[in-house]
C-alpha cells in the first residue's frame, strides 16, 4: 500500500475551521492509519485547497465550495490502490 | 422591504458586539485605532439633518469584518448619526437573503441603510472593489518578485514550509500596507451611498 498524505489549506479569515476538521474526521475515520498524514494549513483569499500526494483534488475556485467528502475519500482510495466504491 | 422597528431594536451596538466576541477583538480594536477618519465624510454625516438606522451582518471570524465593522463604527461614534445594530449572520440567514452579494454569496459584512420609518435605502456589501482590485495586484507583485513563491494560482500547500511563511508574512505586510487605502475607500463608498439617498 502505497503512502498516501492529504493536505487542506483553508481560509482561516473565512472561518473555513468546521469544513476543514469534518473532512480531517471523516479521513481519519475512514482511512486511520492508512494514511501517512493530514495537514491542515491556515490560509487566506477564500481558499479550500485538497490535495492528495499532491494532485489538487479539490479548488474551492476552481470547482466552487467545499468537496463532497467522498470526491476526497474516493482520491484517497485510488492512490492507496484499493477499489473505489461508491 | 421593511424591517420592524422592534426586530432592528434587538440587534446588538457596535461595542455590545465586541464584548461579545469570542475572538479577533484585539484585531478590531487595533483596526479601530488605525482608522484615520476623513474629514469630509466626518462632515458629511454630521451635516445629516437626523440619524439613519444602518444593520450590520457580521460574525467575528470574518477578515472583511474585522477590516471593516471598525471603519463603521469609528464613524458612527464621531458623528452620532449612524444607529448602528448588528446581527450574526449565521443566526439571520432571513436578513442575509436580502442583501445576497451577486445574488448568490453570503458576503458579510452587509451595511444595510435605513430611514426612521425603517425603509431601506441601499447597502454596502463586503469590501470596495477598488481594494479587491488593488490587493490583487499587489499580490501578483508579491509572487513576482520572488521565485519561490511560484505562481498566485498554484496550490501554496506545494511550497516548502519556510517558504510558505515567508510567503504569510509578506502577504500580510501587503495587506497592512494597503489598510489606509482601504479604510479611506469604505469611507469614501459609504459617504457616495449616502449621499445618493433621500435622507438630506
Amino acid at each position: 500500500m502505497s503512502p498516501v498524505k492529504v493536505k487542506i489549506t483553508y481560509c482561516a479569515e473565512c472561518g473555513y475551521e468546521p469544513q476543514t476538521l469534518e473532512l480531517a474526521k471523516a479521513l481519519m475515520y475512514e482511512f486511520g492509519h492508512d494514511l501517512s498524514a493530514i495537514e491542515l494549513i491556515p490560509w487566506d483569499s477564500g481558499m479550500f485547497d485538497v490535495t492528495v500526494n499532491g494532485d489538487l483534488v479539490h479548488s474551492m475556485r476552481r470547482e466552487g465550495g467545499f468537496p463532497e467528502h467522498d470526491v476526497v475519500k474516493r482520491a484517497v482510495r485510488e492512490r492507496l490502490g484499493a477499489t473505489p466504491t461508491a | 422591504m421593511t424591517l420592524t422597528r422592534e426586530r432592528f431594536d434587538s440587534g446588538l451596538t457596535y461595542d455590545a458586539f465586541k464584548k461579545g466576541m469570542t475572538r479577533n477583538v484585539e484585531r478590531v480594536e487595533a483596526n479601530e485605532q488605525r482608522v484615520t477618519l476623513d474629514d469630509d465624510a466626518v462632515r458629511f454625516f454630521r451635516s445629516l439633518p437626523r440619524p439613519v438606522n444602518v444593520v450590520v451582518l457580521a460574525e467575528d471570524w470574518c477578515g472583511d469584518v474585522i477590516a471593516n465593522l471598525p471603519v463603521l463604527g469609528k464613524l458612527a461614534r464621531e458623528t452620532g448619526k449612524l444607529n448602528v445594530r448588528i446581527f450574526y449572520r449565521d443566526q439571520n440567514l432571513d436578513l442575509m437573503e436580502r442583501w445576497l452579494n451577486q445574488g448568490k454569496f453570503q458576503s458579510i459584512p452587509v451595511f444595510a441603510f435605513f430611514d426612521e420609518d425603517m425603509r431601506e435605502l441601499g447597502h454596502w456589501i463586503e469590501r470596495p472593489a477598488s481594494v479587491t482590485k488593488l490587493r490583487a495586484e499587489k499580490r501578483r507583485a508579491v509572487f513576482a518578485k520572488d521565485p519561490s513563491y511560484g505562481s498566485p494560482d498554484s496550490p501554496v500547500d506545494q511550497l516548502p514550509e519556510d517558504v510558505r511563511n515567508r510567503l504569510q508574512a509578506d502577504l500580510q505586510k501587503m495587506r497592512d500596507e494597503t489598510t489606509p487605502f482601504a479604510n479611506a475607500e469604505v469611507q469614501r463608498e459609504l459617504k457616495e451611498l449616502v449621499t445618493a439617498l433621500p435622507v438630506r
